[in-house]
């Protein structure tokens, strides 16, 4: 059931955003060539074609983002819902597929841009610059667990949303509001908790003579931000599937 | 197993509102059964508490025995009084969902029925007008082999001489080993299939009767007996 979830999912947001990614690179394109056809730098057809690029870049991330909020309160709290919850489906499949898909959105805009930026800055000798830059960043490990960070920092950001939104669900008026409030309770709750997390780390790490290395206390500091990041993930998933399996009540 | 649908002194409130109060009541397998009350009576919060789409306040409510959940969800197939698909959709690609998450549907059915009523299935809903949107809604729940159909205000919207065509539909379609609960104000339009109705008046059930006892013993057809008891 899950992968029929996600399957209709895609379907249904990859129609808003996939033209958008897809224009962004053409636009990409249109300016690559206008600079290649010897045009002069800020010549009125370059400098249109740049700020048509610079909106749609723009464009492509609030629509990513308004795509995620949207495909969860219409589709599961608003008339949708009433298809989506009278399927034989349990409520964490749905959470689950919505998540997956945005976190999946996210990255590929993101992908999208970088691409969008190659193609008009490409300058001949630009690959061997990136490729020693990137050499610059560090191990694969450093590299894998920056991505491992990346992507739970970014669950993580989507499921606080998600638990917002249904915390404002319990509410029987002024939902949108409600979810406003909930969004700032839970957000400063986390950062109660995250400041007592990092206080509590520091007091280890100052009382332990282990990591005495700079860089052991950073692969420590990094595993244990990843760890929190996952908690958080965990208690803002768990929030939001208590309130769409024992509180629903859709109007 | 007889009883399909049970609620044991169910009670909803939304905020200080109650929508239904202390009701009970038990619902046999096999029948048509006619859910009748004014506006705002409370038909609607019955058929969704029914659905898992709201939470019951106080008691309990039960399909085939269980609380609404996974497994009484592939058991009712529920038409809401409200537009619930995406309007971007066409009409095949919504069939092919609902096949995909129902295992009891039945897509030939749902092309023939589309057929009869000239509808293309690759329409988009956007371009249909309300009444066509409401017939492709019942269309889809009506190809369903499920053990309780919930209908609410199925012919609220469709004009008159769309009502025949959406009861002989209703009628022509359902599992006859399942039960049909129609929920409706429209009483004349629908008397003639009912086994069994229920009244509702402000949140509570006020008579439970067999459709042929109100004829029988009481003499009365049940629009007569609906304008009586529900009185201005």
């Amino acid at each position: 059931m899950l992968g029929k979830l996600l399957k209709y999912e895609m379907r249904a947001t990859g129609r808003t955003l996939l033209p958008l990614f897809l224009s962004l690179l053409l636009v990409a394109g249109i300016s690559r060539l206008l600079f290649g056809a010897g045009h002069q730098k800020w010549d009125v057809a370059t400098v249109i074609s740049l700020a048509v690029y610079a909106v749609i870049m723009a464009g492509m991330f609030v629509m990513t983002f308004v795509v995620m909020i949207q495909r969860f309160y219409r589709n599961l709290l608003s008339d949708e819902g009433y298809l989506m919850f009278t399927l034989p489906v349990k409520p964490w499949k749905h959470i689950v597929s919505k998540l997956l898909v945005s976190m999946m959105w996210i990255v590929v805009s993101v992908a999208v841009a970088l691409v969008s930026i190659i193609i008009v800055n490409y300058r001949p000798g630009a690959w061997t610059k990136m490729i020693t830059f990137s050499g610059g960043l560090g191990s694969s490990a450093h590299f894998l667990a920056f991505i491992v960070s990346a992507l739970v920092s970014l669950a993580a950001g989507i499921l606080l949303i998600y638990a917002s939104i249904a915390i404002g669900h319990l509410v029987n008026r002024h939902k949108v509001l409600a979810s406003f409030a909930g969004f700032i309770v839970l957000n400063t709750l986390t950062q109660i908790v995250g400041q007592v997390f990092r206080s509590l780390f520091h007091t280890i790490q100052v009382n332990s003579g282990h990591f005495a290395f700079a860089q052991a206390r950073s692969e420590l500091a990094i595993a244990c931000a990843i760890a929190f990041m996952v908690l958080l993930s965990a208690a803002y998933f768990a929030v939001t599937n208590h309130i769409l399996a024992k509180r629903l009540n859709l109007e | 197993m007889s009883t399909i649908l049970e609620c044991k002194s169910l009670g909803k409130r939304f905020g200080n509102k109650p929508a239904l109060s202390d009701v009970s009541l038990e619902v046999a397998r096999g029948q048509i059964v006619g859910l009748l009350g004014p506006n705002g009576s409370g038909k609607s919060t019955l058929i969704k508490l029914a659905n898992g789409l709201l939470t019951p306040s106080n008691g309990k409510i039960l399909v085939g025995g269980r609380e609404p959940d996974i497994e009484t969800k592939k058991i009712i197939s529920y038409l809401p009084e409200r537009t619930y698909l995406n309007d971007w959709m066409r009409v095949h690609e919504i069939i092919e969902f609902f096949s995909d998450f129902y295992a009891d549907f039945k897509p030939e059915k749902a092309y023939d029925m589309l057929k009869r009523l000239n509808i293309d299935p690759q329409d988009r809903l956007r371009t249909m007008s309300k009444g066509t949107k409401e017939k492709v809604q019942l269309i889809l729940v009506m190809s369903r082999e499920a053990d309780l159909y919930l209908l609410d205000e199925p012919i609220g919207g469709v004009d008159p001489a769309a009502r025949d065509y959406i009861l002989q539909t209703i009628l022509g379609n359902y599992n006859e080993n399942g039960t049909i609960i129609i929920s409706t104000h429209l009483i004349s339009d629908i008397e003639k299939i009912l086994d069994y109705v229920i009244f509702i008046n402000q949140g509570r059930v006020i008579l439970t009767s067999s459709v042929d006892d109100i004829r029988d013993n009481q003499g009365k057809t049940v629009d007569a007996l609906f304008r009586e008891v529900f009185k201005c």
